[in-house]
C-alpha cells in the first residue's frame, strides 16, 4: 500500500509537470498540442461561446448554497420578506443561467472536439492514400486502420472530457475555496483538512482500479473472441462431437471473467463508501466547530448551512481531477502516433518535370532491372525478386508469365505499375522511363485484375464503375455484358444495384472476379495486368470466366500471371521466370519444340490428365 | 410482464443474498436520511440555546456515518457478488444452450447477430438484475423516507417541494431511454468506419492501380461524417437532458425558500426544520435521477431479455432420443435411403419459398472401407450428403443407416466419435497445434499426438514452427497456410481414428511438394476406413475406388473414372474443364523446381 501512495502522488506530480512542459513548450508534445490547437482556428467563434458556457456555468454552479445561507441570514433570520423573495429569484435565475450555460458548453465542446478530430481523421487518410505501395506493405494495417480509430477516440477523451474537466473542475475547486475563506477562514481551514485525504483516496483508488477495469476488459474481450470462435467453429464442433468441452472451457474463461471482476466490486466498495464517510465526518466538524462559532455569534447559522451545501461541490472536482492523469497519457501517446504517421513524408511523388505521356500506345521494356523489396539491397545478397531482367513487349501482345512461387511474377507485374522503382535499370512504358512519368497519368491507363478479385463495398455498379465513376449506365451493362457476366449479375437479388457486402463477400469468387474483370475493361485501359485465379470456380463459371477473358485480352498489351493452360497457350509470348530471372521465353509451340523446361511441364501435364 | 418474471427466475438461487443486501442498504438509507435530521435538530439548539452541546449531536452524525460505512461496505459486496453470479449464469445458460443446438440453427443466423446477444443483451440484463433492481429499491426507499420525514415536519412544504420530483424521474428514463441507442448507434458507425478504413487499407493495390484516391477518400469522409452527425446527435441529447435534470430540483428548493422561508418568518416551522428540508431536497435530486436511469435500465433488459429468450426458447431439433444406445461395433457401412434433404431458414433470399431441396430422394449404398469421390459442380450436394451421415442434419424424408442402424436411433456423440471431418477449409481454433490435434481425443498423449501428425506428413513442418508443437494457432494466433492448417486436420482426424472418413478436398491453398505429401497422408489416412472425398481435382478422384457423380441433388452416375468417361458426358464435361488441373501446370513446374534444388 505504502508503495500505492508514494506512485499516487508521484503520478499527481507527473501530470502537474507534464502539463508545465507542456506549456513552457521543452518537449516535442507541446508543438504537437500547439498544432492541434492551431486546428481550432477556423471553430474559433464557437471555441470562445464554449468557454463563455464554461466559465458562466462554473459561477452558476457555485451561487446556490451562498445564496441559501444568504436567504437565511439576511431574509429569514431578519424577517425580510422582500429580500428572502428578491434572493429566491436571484437563486431562480442562477439555477436557469446554470442550465442554460451548460447546454451551450456541453454542446459547443462536443461539436468542436468531434469537429476537429474528424478532420484529424480525414487527414491521416488523405495522408495514406498519398503513401506508396511499400509503404503499406511493411506496416501491419491493423495498425495503421487503429490511427484512424481507436487513437483519434483516445484523443477525443482527451479533448472533450479532459479540457471540460481540467477547467471546469480547477475553477469549480477554486471558486469553493475562494467563497469559503471568503464566508469564514476558521472554519474554511477546517474543512480543507479532509482535501488531502479526499484526495489521496481517489488518486489511490483510480491508479488500482486502473489496471483492475482493465483486466476485466481483457477478460471479457476473450470471453466475445471465444465466443465468436465457437460460432464460426460450429460445424468442426458438431462434427467432432466437442460440444461438452467447450462448454468446459467457457465455464473457465467465465470463472476468471468473475474474479477480476470480483476486484472492482472489492474497489469500489471501500471507495465509494469511504467517500460518503469523509462527507459526513466533514459535515459533523462544521456543525461542532461550525455550530461553535454560531453560539458565538462570530458567523451566521446561513453559512453553516452554506458549508454544508458546498462539501459535495467541493468532492465532486478532486474526484474527476483524479482521473485525469489516465486519460492525459492516454490521449498524448495517441498524439504521438498520430503524429509519427503525419511526420512520414509520402515515398515516390512525381517529379516535378513529370510528363503526362498522353494516350499510350502500351509497349513495354525492361532494361536490366535488378529489384529487391529490401531497400538497400547489396548486390551479392539473396534478396533478389528480379535480377538483370532484359525484356520487350510489343504493343498489343499477350505475355504470359509462368513460375514458381516467388519466382517472381507479381514483382514483375508491380514494376510496370510502378508500385515499386527498380534499384536497377529502367522500367519503360512507350519509351518513357517510368520514373519520369505521372504516376496517376500512368496509373489511368492501366487496369489490373488482381487475383482475388478485390471488390469495395458497394452495389456491383459502383464496383464497376470504379476506375471510370462518370461511366453511363449504358457503358457498364456494356462492360458487364461484355464480360459475360450478365446472366449472373441479372440474377441478383437487385440486378445491378445489389449491394457486394465488405470485399465483395456476397459475391462467391468467381463472380467477384467476372466483376473485376468488367471493373478493367471499363477503365478501357491501355495495358491490361492480370493474376489469374486459381481458386476453385465450378465448370458454368469457369467457361464464362475463359470468355471473359479473351474479350478482355483483345486489343491492348497484356501481362498475365497465368494459371490456366487455355491463357498461357493463347499468349503472343510466354516468359518462363524462375529464381528472379527469365529461364526461357517464347511461344507455346515454339517452347515445346525447343525441348526445355516448359515442354518437359507440359508433357508431364498431359500424361497426368489422362492417367 | 411475462419476460421480467422470467428475468427474476435467474434471482432465485441468490434470494437469500438478494434480500440480505436489501435489508443492508434499506438499513444504510434509513442512515442517510437520518443525517439531514440530525443537522436539523444541531442548527435549532444552536438558534435555541444559548450553550447548546453540540457534540453529542455530532457524535450522532459520525455514528451514523460509520454505520452506514458499514452496511454500503457488505451491501456492494453481497450485491456485486450476485450481480456476478448473475451474469456467469447467464452467459453459461447462452453457452451451453448454443452448444445445444443443431447446425441448421446457425445456418440461419448471422454470426453478429447472436454475438450481440450475448455481449450487448445479456449486459443489459444482468445490469439490471445485478445493479437495477438494487438501485430502484433503494433509490425508491430513499425518497419515501426522506418524503415521510418531510410531511411529518411539513406536509404542505414538502408537497411542494416534491412537485417537480415526478418530472425529474421521467426526464432521467427518458434520457436513459433515449441516448443509450444514440450512443450504441454513433458505436455503430464507428464501427462502419473502421470497416470502410480497413477495406481501403487491404484493398490499396487497387484504389493506386485505378488511381482513386480521391474517390476513397470521398467515401471516407462520408462516414467520417456520419460519425459527426451522430455523435452531434448524441452531445444534444446529453446537452438538454443534464441540464434540464440538474434545474428540476433547484426549483424545488427554490420553492422552499420562498415559502418555508416566510413560515420561519412566522414562526410557523423552526430554522432547524427548514434547514432539514433543505438538505433533504439537495440529498434527494441524486436518487430520483437514479430511479429515471434504474427504470430506462428495466426497459432495456426487458427488451433484451426478449432477444435472449428467442434463442433460449428454441429447442434443439438433433438430440439423442432417451436412452438411445450407442452406435453398434462394425466397419463403417453406409446407407443412404431415399434422402430428400430441404435447408430450413437459410438466410432470406438466397433461399426462397419452394426452392429446390439440397438432395433429393437419394440412395447411395457404401460398404465398410470403400472409398467413394463425391464429383459435381458447387451446391450440388456433395457437402449436405456426407453431413447427413454424421446427422449433422435430420433430412426431411428418407433415411440414414450407419453399420446398419437409424442415425437417429442412437446416441449423437457416439456416431459423432466414429465419423471424422477433414474440411475444404480447415478450422483450427486458437490453442497450440498439440491442442488442436488431440480436438477428438484431449486424453491423447503426446506420442500419439505426434505419431498422427507424422502420418498426416505435419511432423516436419510443426517441429519447424516457433514453438513446435506448443505453437498457438488459429484465428488468434499464428497463422497458417492451407496446406499446414489442412495436414494438421488430417492429423486431427487420425488421431480420432473413426470408422468413417470424410474429406472435402481443399483446391487452390497447397503447393506441388505437399500436394505429394499430403497424397500420401491420406492414402495413410484412408486405410481400413470407409471414406468419403469430396474432390475437385483428378489427381484426388484417382485415390477413390469408385465415383459418384453428383448434379441438382442427385446422383446422376457412379463407376470408375474410365467407364464414366466413356459413359457420363456430364463428368466428362468435368473432368476436361471443371477439374482444377488446369491449374496443375503450375503445380507441377513448382514441384519440378522444388527438386531440383534438393
Amino acid at each position: 500500500m505504502r508503495r500505492g501512495e508514494d506512485n499516487a502522488l508521484r503520478n499527481v506530480g507527473r501530470l502537474f509537470v507534464a502539463l508545465w512542459r507542456l506549456v513552457r513548450g521543452e518537449d516535442q508534445r507541446g508543438r504537437k498540442v500547439k498544432w492541434l490547437v492551431s486546428q481550432l482556428r477556423p471553430y474559433r467563434g464557437r471555441v470562445a461561446l464554449m468557454f463563455v458556457g464554461l466559465l458562466a456555468a462554473t459561477a452558476a454552479g457555485l451561487a446556490p448554497p451562498y445564496l441559501a445561507g444568504r436567504a437565511i441570514d439576511s431574509g429569514i433570520q431578519t424577517g425580510d420578506v422582500a429580500a428572502l423573495d428578491l434572493i429566491v429569484i436571484a437563486f431562480v435565475a442562477v439555477a436557469i443561467i446554470y442550465a442554460a450555460a451548460t447546454y451551450l458548453q456541453t454542446y459547443m465542446v462536443g461539436w468542436v472536439g468531434t469537429r476537429v478530430l474528424q478532420d484529424l481523421r480525414q487527414r491521416v487518410f488523405a495522408h495514406l492514400q498519398s503513401m506508396s505501395i511499400g509503404f503499406f506493405t511493411r506496416r501491419s494495417p491493423g495498425v495503421l486502420i487503429s490511427r484512424m480509430t481507436n487513437d483519434i477516440e483516445a484523443l477525443n477523451q482527451l479533448v472533450t472530457d479532459g479540457v471540460v474537466t481540467i477547467f471546469s473542475s480547477t475553477l469549480t475547486l477554486l471558486g469553493v475555496v475562494v467563497i469559503l475563506l471568503v464566508l469564514d477562514v476558521q472554519l474554511a481551514l477546517v474543512v480543507f483538512l479532509t482535501f488531502p485525504l479526499l484526495l489521496i483516496a481517489s488518486v489511490i483508488f483510480r491508479i488500482v482500479s486502473h489496471g483492475a477495469y482493465r483486466a476485466t476488459r481483457e477478460r471479457i474481450a476473450a470471453i466475445t473472441a471465444y465466443l465468436q470462435e465457437s460460432l464460426s467453429g460450429v460445424r468442426v464442433v458438431r462434427s467432432f462431437g466437442q460440444e461438452p468441452r467447450h462448454v468446459d472451457e467457457m465455464t473457465e474463461l467465465n470463472e476468471a471473467n468473475r474474479a477480476v471482476n470480483m476486484k472492482t466490486v472489492y474497489l469500489n466498495a471501500s471507495y465509494f463508501p469511504a467517500v460518503e464517510l469523509l462527507a459526513a465526518v466533514a459535515t459533523g466538524v462544521i456543525l461542532v466547530y461550525g455550530g461553535g462559532l454560531a453560539i458565538d455569534r462570530e458567523i451566521q447559522i446561513g453559512v453553516i448551512v452554506a458549508f454544508v451545501g458546498y462539501l459535495t461541490t467541493f468532492f465532486e472536482p478532486i474526484q474527476q481531477l483524479s482521473q485525469l492523469y489516465t486519460t492525459y497519457q492516454q490521449g498524448m501517446a495517441a498524439l504521438d502516433k498520430i503524429f509519427d504517421l503525419l511526420d512520414t513524408a509520402p515515398d515516390m511523388v512525381d517529379a516535378p518535370e513529370a510528363i503526362d505521356p498522353g494516350t499510350l500506345r502500351g509497349e513495354i521494356e525492361l532494361d536490366g532491372v535488378w529489384f529487391s523489396y529490401k531497400e538497400a539491397a547489396e548486390p551479392g545478397e539473396d534478396v533478389w525478386a528480379l535480377r538483370d531482367v532484359d525484356l520487350h513487349v510489343p504493343p498489343g501482345q499477350t505475355l504470359a508469365l509462368v513460375g514458381a512461387t516467388g519466382a517472381g511474377k507479381s514483382t514483375f507485374a508491380k514494376l510496370v505499375a510502378r508500385f515499386y522503382d527498380p534499384q536497377q535499370g529502367r522500367v519503360l512504358v512507350d519509351g518513357h522511363d517510368l520514373r519520369g512519368v505521372q504516376q496517376r497519368a500512368l496509373r489511368r491507363q492501366l487496369g489490373i485484375v488482381p487475383q482475388e478479385g478485390f471488390l469495395f463495398s458497394g452495389s456491383v455498379r459502383e464496383n464497376v464503375a470504379f476506375g471510370r465513376p462518370e461511366a453511363s449506365l449504358e457503358e457498364i451493362e456494356a462492360a458487364i455484358a461484355t464480360v459475360g457476366a450478365t446472366a449472373f449479375v441479372e440474377a441478383l437479388p437487385d440486378g445491378i444495384e445489389t449491394e457486394v457486402g465488405e470485399r465483395g463477400i456476397q459475391l462467391s469468387a468467381g463472380q467477384r472476379q467476372l466483376v473485376a474483370f468488367a471493373r478493367a475493361l471499363l477503365a478501357e485501359p491501355r495495358i491490361l495486368i492480370l493474376d489469374e485465379a486459381t481458386s476453385n470456380v465450378d465448370v458454368r463459371t469457369e467457361k464464362t470466366i475463359e470468355k471473359g477473358l479473351e474479350r478482355l485480352l483483345q486489343g491492348r498489351t497484356a501481362i498475365v500471371i497465368a494459371h490456366r493452360l487455355s491463357t498461357i497457350r493463347r499468349a503472343g509470348k510466354i516468359v518462363v521466370l524462375a529464381d528472379g530471372g527469365i529461364a526461357e521465353q517464347g511461344t507455346h509451340d515454339e517452347l515445346i519444340a525447343a525441348g526445355g523446361p516448359y515442354s518437359k511441364l507440359y508433357g508431364a501435364w498431359s500424361e497426368s490428365s489422362v492417367a | 410482464m411475462r419476460t421480467y418474471r422470467r428475468l427474476m427466475g435467474f434471482l432465485r438461487p441468490y434470494r437469500f443474498q438478494l434480500w440480505g443486501s436489501l435489508a443492508f442498504a434499506w438499513a444504510a438509507m434509513g442512515m442517510t436520511v437520518a443525517i439531514p435530521w440530525l443537522i436539523g435538530r444541531a442548527i435549532n439548539a444552536i438558534v435555541e440555546y444559548d450553550k447548546p452541546d453540540l457534540l453529542p449531536l455530532a457524535l450522532a452524525i459520525f455514528a451514523a456515518a460509520i454505520l452506514r460505512l458499514g452496511l454500503t461496505v457488505v451491501r456492494r459486496l453481497v450485491a456485486g457478488k450476485v450481480s456476478l453470479a448473475v451474469e456467469f449464469d447467464l452467459r453459461q445458460v447462452f453457452y451451453a444452450h448454443l452448444q445445444r443446438l443443431e447446425l441448421g440453427f446457425f445456418d440461419g443466423q448471422q454470426t453478429g447477430q447472436l454475438m450481440s446477444r450475448a455481449t450487448v443483451d445479456l449486459g443489459a440484463i444482468r445490469f439490471f438484475l445485478g445493479y437495477g433492481l438494487i438501485f430502484i429499491t433503494q433509490n425508491l426507499l430513499t425518497i419515501v423516507l426522506a418524503s415521510a420525514v418531510m410531511f411529518v415536519i411539513d406536509p404542505v412544504l414538502a408537497l411542494l417541494a416534491l412537485a417537480p420530483a415526478p418530472l425529474i424521474v421521467y426526464a432521467a428514463s427518458r434520457y436513459n431511454r433515449v441516448s443509450r441507442p444514440a450512443q450504441q448507434e454513433v458505436q455503430q458507425r464507428i464501427a462502419e468506419l473502421t470497416a470502410e478504413a480497413e477495406e481501403n487499407v487491404s484493398g490499396i493495390r487497387i484504389v493506386k492501380a485505378f488511381a482513386r484516391e480521391e474517390y476513397q477518400l470521398h467515401r471516407f469522409q462520408r462516414a467520417v461524417s456520419r460519425v459527426f452527425d451522430q455523435s452531434i446527435y448524441a452531445t444534444r441529447l446529453q446537452a438538454f437532458f443534464s441540464p434540464l435534470i440538474g434545474l428540476l430540483p433547484q426549483i424545488g428548493i427554490a420553492l422552499v425558500l420562498l415559502v418555508g422561508g416566510r413560515q420561519v418568518i412566522n414562526d410557523n416551522l423552526s430554522l432547524g426544520d427548514f434547514t432539514a428540508f433543505y438538505t433533504y431536497l439537495v440529498m434527494l435530486a441524486g436518487p430520483l435521477r437514479m430511479l429515471g436511469v434504474a427504470m430506462g435500465m428495466a426497459q432495456r433488459a426487458i427488451a433484451s431479455g426478449n432477444r435472449l429468450f428467442e434463442i433460449l426458447d428454441r429447442e434443439p431439433r438433433i438430440e439423442s432420443p432417451p436412452g438411445a444406445p450407442a452406435l453398434p461395433a462394425g466397419g463403417g457401412r453406409v446407407q443412404l435411403r431415399d434422402v430428400t434433404l430441404r435447408y430450413a431458414g437459410v438466410d432470406a433470399g438466397a433461399e426462397r419459398e419452394g426452392a429446390l431441396p439440397a438432395l433429393s430422394e437419394v440412395s447411395l449404398e457404401v460398404e465398410a472401407g470403400r472409398t467413394v469421390a463425391l464429383v459435381g459442380p458447387s451446391g450440388s450436394g456433395k457437402t449436405s450428403l456426407v453431413a447427413l451421415i454424421a446427422r449433422l442434419y435430420d433430412p426431411d424424408q428418407g433415411t440414414v443407416f450407419v453399420d446398419g442402424v437409424d442415425v437417429r436411433e442412437v446416441d449423437v456423440p457416439s456416431l459423432r466419435s466414429e465419423i471424422a471431418f477433414v474440411a475444404d477449409d480447415s478450422f483450427l481454433f486458437t490453442a497450440s497445434v498439440a491442442e488442436n490435434i488431440a480436438y477428438a481425443r484431449a486424453d491423447a498423449s503426446l506420442e500419439e499426438i505426434e505419431a498422427a501428425a507424422r502420418r498426416a506428413q505435419a511432423d516436419a513442418f510443426i517441429r519447424a514452427l516457433p514453438d513446435g508443437y506448443e505453437t498457438r494457432v488459429g484465428e488468434r494466433g499464428l497463422t497458417l497456410s492451407g496446406g499446414q492448417r489442412q495436414r494438421v486436420a488430417i492429423a486431427r482426424a487420425l488421431l480420432a481414428d473413426p470408422r468413417i472418413l470424410i474429406l472435402d478436398d481443399a483446391t487452390s491453398s497447397v503447393d506441388a511438394t505437399t500436394e505429394v505429401a499430403i497424397k500420401e497422408g491420406l492414402q495413410e489416412a484412408m486405410a481400413g476406413r470407409t471414406t468419403f472425398i469430396i474432390a475437385h481435382r483428378l489427381s484426388t478422384v484417382s485415390l477413390a475406388d469408385e465415383i459418384v457423380v453428383v448434379d441438382g441433388g442427385r446422383i446422376v452416375d457412379r463407376g470408375t473414372h474410365a467407364e464414366l468417361m466413356e459413359g457420363c458426358g456430364f463428368y466428362r464435361e468435368i473432368a476436361e474443364h471443371g477439374l482444377a488441373d488446369s491449374v496443375f501446370l503450375q503445380r507441377d513446374l513448382e514441384a519440378r523446381e522444388e527438386m531440383a534444388r534438393l
